[in-house]
């Protein structure tokens, strides 16, 4: 079904006031500290990535479910791209050609309509689809007559495809159910505030660290702050699902919360174990795509399977 | 349980744009398909809109790699020698071009690397770097360097005065270099202009030349230029 702009509206202005009026206090908060003498360039070009990222996404989710369903394709295609370069699999073109055929399958089916259900988005389809794209990749080596480290290229193909691919695009085949703005514009904001909670909590009160193997900066007291503010966040929100039962809400809360901060620590250690410091520079202040989007890739299909579950969506 | 083995990108971290600009650029599935696609259009645009007509393709060694020097009239010269090219070995011709120009913004660099390959030439200090770099991409096999020696594009027609670095790149070197010539490049994309004119376009292409015989002496440098530059004019019917 396509998001329906009438009713959706109210909804979409609401985020867009929010997120400006956001960005607006924080860009005169970094003003306030520049004045004050504190070097706030790193802080500042992190601010300007999110200045040319907000719009680009609002902008996206405003557009309707196929703007949407493409952008997250891109986005998948692009951040496995990152993930091929940081592991060494980039090499290997044969089986990253599949994997981004693979991306771009997945993106078609989630446009198409059930041809049974007659519903939009082919949801058996999308669900089926990582057999056959395991299937195929494990073919290659066979196919090339070659078994000499091969095991690991294969791995890392599967892996890159579930996790960049199938598990984050969850999120575009989200826009195909009947309250799609409402949950998209949530998670995006929800997700990514969670992570700012995370920072924020864990440079005023952190000590003690939360996971110092995997990712060094990460404190307990901003783990734990950013669960209290992600549990708060779908009771201020609740207009962007208004038929969600405080139960839901809850779980809403613990899944954007935990989720959100347990993708942030996959990237994390996939990073250590390689040995780089950050996926790609595309994103000014940011790092990489995968940097960006690490805690939605956990986040968007347990959400969307708890919409699924309880509201039988899509 | 042995630890696996990882090989990330050694461009990684870096900007869109300084992967543009860096030399050698990794090889990309993208870049290829945008530039083999490219490289088909471009075939079809010089043999239509330009009806390019080429001589002596019979003189562009079969394998190894090699240098095509040629007169520089226009930004056509580079896309003749592209067409020239087979077009298996696309993705291994590197023209060199001048970084002050063709590599100051993200699109201009973007369409240089991706789609014509180009190698960013640094024309300060007398390109050393650059030249260094060139002969390093002409030892691995298979490497085709174009190169226009004058070093800028010429605005009498006239075929100019040929600068060292080719010199110094073939001087008692084991290396090919093929002379090429182009005719209607200034009067199909002159200077200035921002687009070009269904001109024609007549590329020659002469006998390699060898300079391996040659010592590497400043006197070596400037024969093999007066030599090449000869080579060139004579292909376009200029006097000797």
């Amino acid at each position: 079904m396509a998001i329906d702009l009438v009713t959706s509206n109210t909804v979409f202005l609401a985020y867009a006031i929010i997120t400006g009026a956001l960005l607006v206090l924080a860009g005169l908060l970094l003003g306030l500290l520049r004045l004050s003498g504190r070097d706030v360039s790193s802080p500042l070009s992190t601010y300007r990535g999110w200045l040319i990222m907000i719009p680009i996404v609002l902008g996206t989710l405003l557009l309707g479910r196929e703007a949407t369903i493409a952008g997250v394709t891109l986005l998948a295609a692009f951040g496995f791209r990152e993930f091929a370069r940081a592991t060494g699999l980039y090499e290997d073109w044969w089986l990253t050609g599949i994997v981004y055929l693979a991306i771009v399958a997945l993106g078609a089916v989630s446009l198409m309509t059930d041809p049974r259900l007659g519903r939009a988005g082919w949801y058996g389809f999308f669900m089926a689809l990582p057999t056959f794209v395991i299937a195929l990749i494990l073919l290659v080596p066979v196919l090339r007559n070659r078994a000499q480290g091969e095991l690991q290229k294969v791995a890392l193909a599967i892996f890159g495809f579930i996790y960049f691919g199938w598990m984050f695009m969850h999120l575009g085949f989200l826009a195909n159910t009947a309250n799609a703005l409402g949950y998209l514009l949530f998670l995006v904001f929800a997700v990514e505030i969670n992570d700012v909670a995370a920072f924020t909590f864990g440079k005023v009160f952190g000590k003690r660290k939360l996971r110092e193997q995997v990712s060094p900066n990460k404190t307990l007291a901003g783990s734990i702050g950013a669960i209290a503010v992600s549990m708060l966040l779908p009771w201020l929100l609740w207009f962007s699902f208004p038929h969600f039962s405080p139960a839901l809400l809850i779980l809403t809360g613990l899944i954007v919360g935990i989720g959100g901060q347990l993708g942030d620590l996959v990237i994390s250690y996939i990073k250590r174990d390689i040995g780089i410091k950050d996926m790609g520079a595309t994103i000014q202040g940011h790092g990489g795509i995968l940097d960006r989007v690490d805690s939605m890739i956990f986040v968007a299909p347990i959400f969307f399977h708890m919409v699924r579950w309880f509201n039988g969506a899509g | 349980m042995n630890t696996w083995k990882y090989h990330p990108s050694p461009d990684i971290g870096t900007s869109v744009a300084d992967r543009l600009q860096r030399f050698p650029r990794e090889p990309g599935m993208f870049a290829y398909a945008l530039r083999s696609i490219a490289a088909v259009l471009l075939r079809a645009w010089m043999r239509f809109y330009h009806r390019l007509r080429i001589d002596g393709r019979e003189n562009l060694p079969k394998s190894g790699s090699y240098v095509l020097v040629c007169n520089h009239t226009s930004h056509l010269d580079t896309l003749c020698l592209l067409s020239a090219v087979a077009l298996r070995r696309i993705h291994h011709c590197f023209p060199a071009a001048a970084a002050d120009y063709f590599f100051t913004s993200l699109s201009r660099s973007a369409v240089s690397a991706i789609l014509i390959n180009a190698l960013p030439f640094d024309r300060k200090a007398g390109g050393a770097r650059s030249l260094e770099l060139c002969s390093r991409l002409l030892e691995d096999e298979g490497n085709i360097l174009v190169l226009f020696p004058e070093g800028t594009r010429t605005t009498t027609g006239a075929t100019g005065r040929f600068r060292s670095g080719i010199g110094r790149l073939a001087a008692g070197n084991d290396l090919d270099i093929v002379p090429c010539h182009l005719d209607g490049g200034m009067r199909a994309w002159p200077k200035g202009s921002l687009w070009p004119r269904p001109h024609r376009l007549h590329l020659r292409i002469g006998r390699a030349r060898n300079f391996r015989h040659l010592d590497t002496s400043a006197e070596s440098v400037r024969a093999v230029c007066a030599d090449l530059q000869r080579c060139v004019s004579r292909l376009g019917g200029g006097r000797a």
